[in-house]
Parts: structure tokens; sequence; C-alpha cells
């Protein structure tokens, strides 16, 4: 867990930019394996809610490939439960063994945050808050995801399997599974399309998740507080840096 | 040889004469009146009204040439002075001509006569052409009715007079068929109470251009064949029938594949449920009858034609021709109304806050460029 520095001396003439890890490489595989099973699952499930409009229809020009698509999907699917399930279980163990990072949780900080944010945007304040690891927005994609690709999941296996459920379940799940599923879908797609695509495409292109490190610029400006906590943690230590990831060893 | 002689009885030489002689009178008559009926006719009766007149076909079947004059009067031809000879092109003289030699049974005399029916009925002959019934004909079928097999031969009459006529022409061949459509409650309405707008059987399978209805395309209309009277208001509230059943049919599971299907790939057999598989083709019931594979105590059973293995829960999977209801489905219901408010706030939230953002933004940087 040592972090990735490339900076030597503040005295250099040449400005050397610094870089903080931000996330594992198992970090950066989960959310790889995440984003390929949405990806497909997307891919393969719009076309079947919307299979009457013409882009649909060009996928879909066989009951052959309608039957294919389906089977990429539930494949996906299954990719996407059994990353959850290791997700689910690996935090119950972290959990157990207290190493859990609480980095995600929300706490009422965020909220201060999110109040400072909505009036800096409306031109009350001229200060941002200053976020630390992961601000309120990221926490907000986070378990919005967490109980969308839930919800995802649950109905999605409920119409899969509706014969199986409906023996234990009541039958009048299976139509609100359907509906759910269907909307859910939408609704997490345009969530990410608008809402995370502009966090991290357009706000300004911050790709730590694939390359697991965020430069000290970014860091300084964006997660002020993490990085401050970093600097005085470095300083208390008298090391030059010593900069973690926020996950225990 | 043979044929000439049992179709030319034996007269005698004055009543030869006689014939010779009126036919041409008559003859004479028709160019000098020609607006003048029943003609022919009875010229034609002095023979044919004979009771024990009758030929020997080469097949050894025995042909009654007799025409009774009852079954004439009430014809619509004879009635509008169309009369034997109109139909019967091929007699124009006494003795008449020989039969063909393809002629050898009863049956393909008639195959050969009906043909006189498209002088005046063409339209309708051709579209028989484009029939199921047609096509049986030219596999082989000889028995597969032409016009006279349906309206009669010298007696007919309006087909569909009563209605429950018509149903009771189809049953001389599909007997098992009516069987089953005379206790239905089309069948039993049509058969007691002569009601005019339950189907007959032309309404659904069409009248001369009968197709075949094992057809994929036939399968996957079938909701919208249905709909033409269960989607008519006025006519549903007549019998206290939700008029919406095919709307919301549309709307399920089974009605978007089937439409799917239907407007994607037609020719394609598809196994998503239409009308027909729950309610049943021709012995379709009132779903509060006890016999009915919808009533409730039989539901699951028709379920589980296509759902093997489905539990008693099962049918409630199903939300019926039902809008949703907080009563009768309400995880349905309230899942429905949770996207209703859901799906809107996600939206806008998202859209207004990152608006917000780029707002704030390009002020910024504005700002910036400008001091």
């Amino acid at each position: 867990m040592s972090p990735e520095t490339r900076q030597t001396s503040i005295q250099s003439p040449i400005q050397i930019e610094r870089y903080f890890k931000r996330f594992s490489l198992r970090q950066r595989l989960e959310h790889l394996v995440l984003l390929l099973c949405v990806g497909v699952l997307l891919a393969t499930g719009l076309p079947q809610k919307y299979r009457s409009m013409s882009w649909s229809l060009s996928l879909l020009s066989s009951p052959e490939r309608l039957e294919r698509l389906q089977t990429i999907h539930h494949i996906a699917a299954v990719g996407l439960t059994l990353l959850g399930l290791y997700l689910a279980i690996r935090t119950v163990v972290l959990l157990f063994q207290k190493k859990l990072s609480g980095d995600m949780l929300p706490v009422v900080q965020d909220l201060r945050d999110a109040g400072q944010m909505l009036r800096y945007l409306f031109f009350l304040t001229e200060n941002k808050p200053k976020f630390g690891k992961y601000n309120f927005e990221q926490k907000f994609t986070y378990w919005f995801l967490f109980f969308s690709i839930g919800l995802m999941v649950v109905s999605g296996f409920l119409i899969w399997f509706p014969i199986f459920f409906t023996r234990l379940l009541p039958g009048g799940i299976i139509p609100a599974a359907l509906h759910s599923h269907s909307t859910e879908a939408v609704v997490t797609g345009v969530f990410i399309l608008i809402w995370h695509f502009y966090h991290v495409h357009i706000e300004r292109l911050n790709l730590s998740v694939f390359s697991g490190k965020l430069s000290d610029t970014d860091m300084r400006s964006y997660h002020a507080r993490e990085y401050e906590r970093l600097v005085n943690e470095a300083n208390l230590k008298g090391n030059e840096v010593s900069l973690d990831t926020g996950e225990k060893p | 040889m043979k044929i000439i002689k049992t179709y030319q009885p034996d007269l005698p030489a004055f009543l030869k004469i006689y014939l010779v002689l009126s036919i041409s009178l008559v003859a004479l008559g028709l160019i000098v009146a020609p607006a003048q009926a029943q003609e022919t006719e009875g010229f034609c009766l002095n023979c044919h009204g004979k009771t024990d007149l009758q030929m020997t076909l080469p097949s050894g079947e025995v042909l009654p040439l007799n025409i009774s004059n009852d079954q004439l009067k009430i014809s619509v031809h004879s009635s509008n002075g169309i009369e034997c000879e109109a139909c019967h092109t091929e007699i124009k003289s006494y003795p008449h001509p020989a039969l063909s030699d393809e002629i050898q049974t009863r049956r393909d005399l008639a195959r050969s006569l009906y043909q006189a029916c498209k002088k005046c009925h063409s339209q309708n002959y051709t579209k028989t052409m484009d029939s199921m019934h047609a096509q049986a004909a030219v596999s082989g079928n000889q028995n597969s009715p032409i016009c006279t097999d349906c309206h009669g031969v010298h007696d007919v009459t309006d087909p569909d007079q009563p209605r429950a006529r018509v149903s009771t022409t189809c049953s001389q061949c599909h007997a098992q068929i009516f069987e089953q459509y005379k206790d239905s409650v089309h069948g039993a309405a049509l058969l007691t109470e002569n009601n005019p707008d339950v189907p007959v059987c032309t309404d659904c399978h069409g009248v001369h251009n009968i197709q075949d209805p094992r057809t994929p395309q036939f399968r996957a209309a079938t909701p919208e064949l249905c709909a033409t009277c269960h989607a008519n208001a006025q006519l549903m509230e007549k019998y206290g029938i939700n008029p919406n059943v095919a709307r919301l049919y549309n709307l399920s599971w089974h009605g978007v594949e089937v439409s799917f299907y239907k407007s994607e790939f037609p020719t394609i057999w598809h196994e998503n449920a239409v009308c027909t598989d729950c309610h049943g083709v021709h012995h379709i019931l009132k779903a509060d009858n006890p016999a009915s594979s919808v009533n409730p105590a039989n539901l699951l059973v028709t379920c589980q034609k296509c759902h093997p293995g489905a539990g008693p829960n099962w049918t409630g999977a199903w939300t019926g021709h039902n809008e949703t209801s907080p009563t009768r489905t309400p995880f349905a219901f309230y899942t429905e109304a949770f996207y209703s408010s859901f799906v809107p706030v996600v939206l806008w939230a998202s859209i207004i806050y990152v608006a917000l953002q780029i707002i704030r933004a390009t002020v910024n940087r504005v700002r910036r460029s400008l001091s």
C-alpha cells in the first residue's frame, strides 16, 4: 500500500505532478466488471423493452437473435449477481475482522457539504465545500447504484424464474417485478448518463477508477479535506509523504 | 351409348313432336316477348316434375332428375325470373346432349355444373378460389365444398336467414366443431334466441375466402379478430362485458409478445397466449361459468398448459383484463405508483443539479477570463 509518488523536491524548477493512490487493483477490477456487466445488460435489455422501435428491430431481426440476446442478458446478469455476492461476502468478512473502511458511508458532513454545494451553485457563497476522500455526489452515485442494482437483480431473477418464485411468494409480485425491472433499468441508465457521466467525464475527466491514481491538483481541488488530512498525517509521522488509499492493509 | 340411353327416357313419338314444337314456340316467344317469365321452367318441369325421373351415372350412382316445384318456388332465382337455362347452359334442346366422359360420379357432375354460378356471382366465385376449401379441392379432396353445397341447388335462398342457418350450414361438414360451438356463449345465444350480435362461423372465418385458421398469421391476428366486437364499448355495454379487455391484453406480457411477432415475424409460429388459448376456440364460455377454462377454479389448469409446474399462486401473476388496483393487484399497483413519481424525480433532480453545476462552472470561467 505504498503511495505512488513522483514528487522529489519542492525546490525543483520543474513542476512534477504528484499522484495519490486512490483505488487498489482489486477495486479497479471490480469497477471494470461492474461496468461491463451493466453495459451488456443495458445493451441487451433496452432493445427488449423498446422492441417495437426501429433501432431495436435492427438488432432483433429474427426470433433466434432475440433468444440469443436474452441468453447474453442472462449471462451478464449472472456475472453481476456474482459480483454483488462477492462484494457482500467480502463486506461481511471485513466487518467481522473490523477492517471495513467507512469511507463510503454517508455521514452528517455529507449533508453539510450538500447544503454548501447548493449555496455555491445558487451564487450564495464563493467557496466550494472541501470534500473528503469520497464526496457526497460520489457517495450518492454509489448508494443509488447499490439499491438500483439490488432491485434489478431481485426483480430480474423473479421474472427469469417466475414459476419457481411463485411457489413461495404471491403471484402478484411477478407483474410488479416486471414493471420494476423495466422501469428501474431506464432510471438507472438515465442516472448514469446524466449524473455519473457529468461528474467523471465533463466536469473533469476523472479516470482514477481505471488508473487507480489521482493527481495532486485534482486532490487539492476536489478532495481538499482528504488532501489536508493526508498531508497532516504525513507531517505528524515526519514522512515526506505517506498517502494511504483509505483502505486498511 | 349407355349414357345417352339412360339420359333420354323413352317417350312416345307424339310427345317428342310436341316437345320440339313447344321448344320452338318458347324460343319464338322469348324473341317476341323476352320479359315473359317462368316459361322454360314450366316446360322443363313437364319432364323433371316427374318423381320417378332418374338416370344412372357411369359410376353406377343413380341421379334423380326430379325437381320439386316447391323447392323452385322458394328459390331466389326462380322467383326473380332466373330460370333453368340460366344455369344449365349446356342444355339447349331435347334430346339433351350427352354428359362429358369426365363426369363419372354425382360429385363430378356437381363440380362441373356449379361453374355456372360464376356467370353472375363472379366476385364471390373468385373469392372462393383463394379459400382453404379451394386449396383442399386442388390437393384432391373432391368433397371440399362448392357453391351449391352451402347455398343449395334449386332451392337457393338467403344464406343467413335466420343467422343460425350459417352455422348449421357449416355443421354439415364441421359437425364436431358445431357440437362445441352450439353450447358456447356465442352459439347458445345464436341458436336459442337468434341473437344478432354473437358471431356465426363466417364472422370470424370469413365468408367466401375462408382461410386456414391454423397459420401463424391467423393466430397472431386473433386478438384483433376478437376485438372487433370485444373492443366495441356500445356492444359490450349491452352484455355487461368490460370493453377494455383487448386494450389491456395488448399491454400484458402475452399481448406485447404477440403484437411483436405479428408485426415482425408474421409467418413464424409463436407460443404466447392469444385469446383462444385461454378462453377456448369454439366452446368459449362466460368466465363465471364453472365449466369455463378461465373460471377462477379452472384458471391454474389453463395456465399450466403453457406453464407446466406453476403452483397455486401463479394465477395471481395474471393481472387479468383489469387495470392494476390497490385491492386486486396491490404489488403491481404500488410499484407503478412508486415509479410514476420516482422516475420524474430522479430525472429532473439529475438534470437540474447538473445544469446548475454547468452554469456555475461557466460563470466562473467567464469571470476568470474577464478579471
